[in-house]
């Protein structure tokens, strides 16, 4: 039975004009997404020349990958050997030729070790040319080093302190090394996306309950049989399966489209080649699924919250306009009250910037137990999303029925 | 088969829109008469578990309707007043909505929701968008939807708002043809429009019952006769204000008027024959909804 009412629940959805044209456009804006990030990727040939677009992110991965494996000591005081001469070579700008020929193929890696050299200070790329041959190829027992002091300063207690050592325990060292250009240049255009599906589909949502608040429909439908039990639940299964449908649609698309070009060479590669001391050991591929995870809980829980505030509110109007306070207004907020920045570091704004999140060292405490931040909130808005929804079945079940 | 309310009142901000009303219904129709805003749709809105009364109660067979819930909703088909519908779905998949959230196995839906559109006229618009039919079509799948689960109970309010003369004889037909099997109420301010099927009137004024009976009944109790005369154009106003008056009808010797009157109002007056409509005009001051009003 509730097949049927699904099924016609979805058709009522599908077949208002304006969800179609809301749905289109941010499929759409999924593809150009894709193009951009296609187009953005820059690669420097051997005779200096500029390429952009589809093939350079290929090649550009192509060339980094001279260095792909084990980043060992002997790789490192090459790189850093390597990096000196150009700079003596040429003191005020390496041309082009040479940048292609040579630095843009370790530019990830000496990212990595300017990374690893500046723990808790402002990036500065002067270290590398202070670095000796020997201090270069000594470079993971500086890393090392530096780890324990990192976890020393973030745990300030001993269950905090236990549960950084314990990530940075599972760091392998050496590094092993692969092109992330897809990776990189995905992350940025896959957040935004996951801001703008979050925001839309927070807004399609609306629409199921609301559709339902006009005269005289209201009357058919909690008159009929189903109207105050199965059919609330087919409406609250038409939400979360919109949700799903259009999130991994949306991404699909956008990732399909660019990674097919693009290539997904790094996959494996330690996210700690971008960021050495962060709290999260894990690879590229894990650092998206991470953000595409994170940005499909945003959108349920954005479903969820409008989905409360139209059958509490009775009308889409406020509903509507959550998700973009949410997701777009909430962050900015936060940075004017530095103060509450705990509360603003467990809003669900966080999934609308895991890019930032990510390098931050934040980990809280209840009792015993140490939890990282990211963990934490996606456990805690998958719990309310949970939770949510009963609530939103109890007040549209109630519509008309005042306790006397 | 037993549809009772008792002592049922419903307040909005301490505003009465139904009060203190009582009354048993079995099977057969009823028509629920009175002005705009005399609380009808209120009355019917509680019948179909639409809203709650504030005081009193409505048994089904001796239970509570909304403790019955979904086994009491199961029996009722309901036509709100101004019947809204899904603009983008078809006629079809609308009736197939409809159908499923009343609990209609897909195999039973499909083969009444096609069998309760030829009923309606509407089979072949059932592939067109609900948003391209007229109001007429529109009412008319409105009747449909509320007969998709054969209900014994089926509450029609102002049914035949929007249907042309000839849709209004047959809608009327329609029900004489339904109210045989089940409980019909009917509610409306045209009187015509169940002068001659109700079995029972409800007269309904200022949120409560202010006469209830049949046809008959209501028409022998009124303590005014109807009088026909023709009186001088310039003294029609005289006469407005003076009386209850009907129609009023332009002739060549004057003005035709359909009084209602105690004594006669002119020398010439001809007492005639009471109708509802004048029963109406009666008891709620005003003249009922005009046959054609749309």
């Amino acid at each position: 039975m509730i097949e049927m009412m699904l099924k016609y629940e979805l058709k009522k959805f599908f077949s208002k004009r304006i969800n179609q044209i809301i749905i289109v456009i941010v499929f759409l804006i999924g593809i150009i997404g894709a193009l951009l990030a296609i187009g953005s990727v820059r690669y420097v040939d051997v005779e200096g020349r500029l390429h952009t677009g589809g093939m350079a992110a290929r090649h550009l991965s192509e060339d980094q990958n001279r260095w792909k494996g084990e980043l060992t000591s002997k790789e490192i005081e090459q790189i850093v050997g390597d990096v000196k001469e150009l700079a003596n070579d040429y003191p005020e700008e390496i041309p082009n030729s040479e940048y292609g020929r040579t630095g843009q193929s370790y530019e990830a890696i000496t990212n990595f070790i300017i990374g690893i050299l500046t723990p808790d200070t402002e990036w500065d790329d002067r270290v590398l040319y202070q670095l000796s041959k020997e201090q270069g190829a000594d470079i993971y027992t500086f890393y090392q080093e530096n780890m324990k002091k990192m976890a020393e300063e973030y745990g300030t207690t001993s269950e905090k302190k236990k549960l950084i050592e314990k990530e940075y325990d599972t760091v392998k060292i050496p590094l092993v090394y692969e092109s992330t250009v897809s990776w990189d240049t995905m992350l940025m255009y896959t957040q935004t996306y996951v801001i703008i599906l979050a925001v839309v589909i927070g807004f399609l949502v609306t629409s199921i309950f609301s559709s339902e608040f006009r005269s005289g429909i209201e009357g058919v439908f909690f008159s009929a049989k189903y109207g105050r039990t199965k059919a609330i639940k087919s409406k609250i299964l038409t939400g979360i399966l919109m949700t799903t449908v259009v999130y991994w649609i949306g991404m699909g698309m956008l990732n399909m489209i660019a990674f097919s070009i693009m290539g997904t060479s790094g996959f494996f590669t330690p996210y700690q080649i971008s960021d050495p001391y962060s709290i999260y050991s894990m690879t590229y591929g894990e650092y998206y699924l991470l953000m595409l995870l994170g940005g499909y809980i945003a959108s349920l829980f954005s479903a969820s919250i409008t989905m409360l505030i139209t059958v509490k509110m009775r009308g889409s109007n406020v509903a509507a306009a959550v998700p973009f306070f949410v997701f777009c207004l909430l962050p900015f907020i936060g940075r004017m009250f530095p103060g509450g920045a705990i509360f603003f570091d467990l809003m669900p704004s966080v999934f609308a910037n895991i890019i930032e999140y990510v390098k931050k060292p934040l980990i809280f405490q209840l009792g015993g137990l140490a939890f990282r931040q990211l963990p934490f909130v996606m456990l805690l808005y998958s719990v309310l999303f949970i939770i949510i929804l009963p609530f939103v079945y109890r007040v549209y079940r109630h519509y008309g029925l005042k306790k006397s | 088969m037993e549809l009772q309310f008792k002592n049922v009142s419903k307040k909005f901000d301490n505003v009465y829109a139904v009060k203190d009303v009582s009354y048993t219904m079995g099977k057969g129709v009823y028509g629920l008469l009175g002005v705009n805003g005399a609380g009808k749709t209120t009355l019917m809105r509680m019948l179909c578990t639409v809203l709650n009364p504030t005081e009193g109660n409505i048994t089904w067979d001796g239970k509570d309707i909304f403790k019955l819930g979904a086994t009491y909703r199961e029996k009722l088909g309901y036509l709100p007043q101004d019947f809204g519908y899904y603009p983008d779905l078809t006629v079809y998949d609308y009736m197939m909505y409809i159908a499923s959230i009343k609990g209609l196995r897909p195999i039973v839906a499909k083969k009444r929701s096609i069998q309760l559109l030829e009923q309606v006229g509407l089979e072949k618009y059932k592939k067109r968008k609900m948003r391209t039919l007229s109001g007429g079509m529109i009412r008319r799948v409105g009747i449909a939807q509320a007969m998709l689960n054969n209900p014994h109970i089926l509450v029609l309010d102002e049914p035949t708002a929007g249907l042309d003369p000839n849709e209004r004889i047959r809608f009327r037909n329609l029900i004489s043809e339904l109210s045989a099997e089940r409980l019909v109420l009917l509610s409306t301010h045209i009187v015509s429009d169940i002068e001659f099927i109700a079995n029972e009137i409800i007269m309904m004024k200022a949120g409560g019952f202010c006469y209830t009976g049949t046809s008959e009944q209501i028409i022998s109790s009124m303590s005014m006769s109807v009088w026909n005369c023709v009186v001088p154009q310039k003294e029609i106003s005289n006469y407005i204000e003076k009386y209850k008056v009907g129609n009023v009808k332009a002739t060549a010797g004057g003005v035709e008027l359909r009084i209602l009157s105690q004594t006669p109002p002119t020398e010439n007056a001809i007492q005639e024959e009471a109708t509802l409509e004048d029963a109406f005009l009666s008891y709620f001051g005003e003249k009922a909804g005009d046959r054609n009003d749309a």
